[in-house]
C-alpha cells in the first residue's frame, strides 16, 4: 500500500501531527481478506445528495450529500472484491420488533421511529446470493452477532472495512475487528458520517491507533494482488 | 446543569454540527447506585491533554468509596495501575486486552456482582480506551455518564471531539461539580 490519503490534513495541529510521526506502521496485506460492510440501508440516503442540515426536518436519519458522496467507490469496491473473490458480510440492523426492549436505542439519538422498511440495504449494494449477511442490534457489527464466526469459518486473516457511521458503528465495528486481532483496512471513500469534522477526526483515530486508512485505488488494487497471489 | 453543548468542545461546535446533532440533546444523569470504572491509560501514552485528569477522577474515586459504590480499575493485560489513581485494598482490578474495558474480561461479571446499577467512567486516553469502553457500555445496557474533566488525552482536538461523539451519542456528559453532588446522593 503505497498511497496514504490524508482526508484529516485540514484539521492537524503540531500536536496531531507530533502523533501521526510516531504512528506505528500496519501492513494491511492478506491472503484471505474478507470485506465487511456496515449499514448501509435506504435510510441514510433517505433524500438524495443533499446537505445534511436541509434534509433533517423530513429525514432525520439520512446522511444526505456524503451518503451519496461515497456510493460509487463503494460500488467500485464491491465489485473489485466480487471480481478477486472476497467475501463481502453485509452488516445491517435487527429490525424485528420482538428485538427491542422498548426504551432501548444503540445510541441516545432521540428518534421518531423509522419506516423500518427503510433498513433495506441501498439496492446497488445489495448481498448477492450467497452472500452473508449480520443483524445487530448494538453500534458494532460483532456485538452479540455471529461475525467473529463468520470470519473464522471464511479464514479471514485481514479486514476491508466500509459503511457508516464513521464516527459511530463503523469505528465501533473496527475497533473490535483489530480487537479480535485482524489487521484492517478502512477504505475511506466507503464511509461516511452525518457531519465532515467528526467524519475526519474518527479516520484520524482509526489510523493513528487501530488500523490503515486507505483509499480506494489502493484498495483495489491490493484486492488484485490478493487475488493473483492465491491463483483465483 | 449546563446547556447541552456548554463543555469543553464549545470552541470546535459550529451552528451546523449543533444543529446536526441536536437531535441527541437530552436531560442527563447518573444512575443511581452506579460503579465507578477508573481506565488506566497505558504507561506508554503521554497524555497531555487535561494532564491533570486524574485529580478530578480522584475525587470521584473518593466520593464513590464514600457511598459504598463500588470502584472497578481498568489496565491494559499484564501492566499494573497507573500511579495516578491507587486501587484501595478490596477494588477489582480487570485485566483489558484491548481499548474497550469490556471485550474478552471479566468486567461485565464484575459488574453484575457488585449489583452495579450504571457507570461512571473516568480515565485516560478519552479518544481510546475510554471511548471504547463507553459505547460498549452503552452496547451492554449500562446508563454511563462522563465528567468532563475526569478525563485526559494525547491531544486536544482528540479529546474534545471524542468527548462531543460520547456525549450525544452514548453517555451523559457533565462537570465534576455537576456530577459530584449526584454521587454524593447515591447509594447501592
Amino acid at each position: 500500500m503505497t498511497t496514504i490519503p490524508a482526508p484529516w490534513e485540514d484539521v492537524l495541529d503540531d500536536e496531531l501531527r507530533g502523533l501521526l510521526a510516531k504512528r506505528p506502521e500496519r501492513p494491511v496485506q492478506g491472503k484471505r481478506p474478507v470485506l465487511v460492510a456496515v449499514d448501509l440501508y435506504d435510510l441514510v440516503y433517505d433524500g438524495g445528495p443533499l446537505p445534511v442540515v436541509d434534509l433533517m426536518e423530513k429525514y432525520p436519519a439520512s446522511c444526505g450529500e456524503y451518503a451519496w458522496g461515497a456510493l460509487p467507490g463503494t460500488i467500485e469496491l464491491f465489485k473489485a472484491a466480487r471480481a478477486a473473490d472476497i467475501p463481502i458480510v453485509h452488516v445491517t440492523y435487527d429490525t424485528r420488533l420482538e428485538t427491542d426492549p422498548k426504551k432501548y436505542h444503540p445510541t441516545n439519538r432521540k428518534r421518531r421511529q423509522p419506516d423500518l422498511a427503510l433498513y433495506k440495504f441501498k439496492d446497488e449494494l445489495a448481498p448477492l446470493e450467497g452472500e452473508l449477511v449480520v443483524y445487530k442490534k448494538r453500534a458494532s457489527g460483532f456485538f452479540g452477532t455471529p461475525l467473529s464466526a463468520f470470519l473464522n469459518e471464511l479464514g479471514a486473516d485481514m479486514i476491508y472495512l466500509v459503511g457508516e457511521s464513521t464516527s459511530g458503528c463503523l469505528r465501533a465495528s473496527v475497533i473490535e475487528a483489530v480487537s479480535y486481532g485482524y489487521p484492517v483496512a478502512v477504505v475511506e471513500d466507503g464511509t461516511f458520517d452525518r457531519y465532515l469534522l467528526n467524519h475526519k477526526v474518527s479516520l484520524l483515530d482509526l489510523h493513528l491507533k487501530y488500523a490503515t486508512v486507505i483509499d480506494l485505488a489502493a484498495a483495489t488494487s491490493a484486492m488484485r494482488a490478493a487475488s493473483s497471489g492465491r491463483g483465483v | 446543569m449546563r446547556a447541552f453543548e456548554d463543555y469543553c468542545w464549545r470552541d470546535i461546535l459550529t451552528a451546523d454540527m449543533a444543529l446536526v446533532y441536536s437531535a441527541y440533546e437530552r436531560e442527563r444523569t447518573v444512575a443511581p447506585g452506579p460503579a465507578v470504572l477508573v481506565i488506566h491509560p497505558d504507561d506508554s501514552l503521554v497524555i497531555t491533554a487535561q494532564a491533570d485528569w486524574a485529580n478530578a477522577a480522584q475525587k470521584l474515586v473518593d466520593a464513590a468509596r464514600a457511598q459504598g459504590l463500588p470502584v472497578v480499575h481498568s489496565v491494559m493485560a499484564g501492566a499494573k495501575p497507573s500511579a495516578h489513581i491507587k486501587p484501595a485494598p478490596g477494588e477489582a482490578i480487570c485485566q483489558r486486552a484491548s481499548d474497550s474495558a469490556f471485550l474478552m474480561s471479566n468486567l461485565e461479571a464484575i459488574l453484575t456482582r457488585a449489583h452495579a446499577k450504571g457507570l461512571i467512567i473516568c480515565g485516560a486516553p478519552m479518544s481510546g480506551a475510554v471511548r471504547a469502553t463507553s459505547v460498549e457500555a452503552k452496547s451492554f445496557g449500562h446508563k454511563t455518564a462522563i465528567a468532563e474533566e475526569a478525563i485526559g488525552d494525547e491531544a486536544s482536538l482528540l479529546l474534545k471531539v471524542a468527548l462531543f461523539d460520547v456525549a450525544h451519542k452514548y453517555a451523559d456528559v457533565m462537570s465534576l461539580d455537576e456530577m459530584l453532588p449526584l454521587v454524593r446522593a447515591s447509594s447501592r
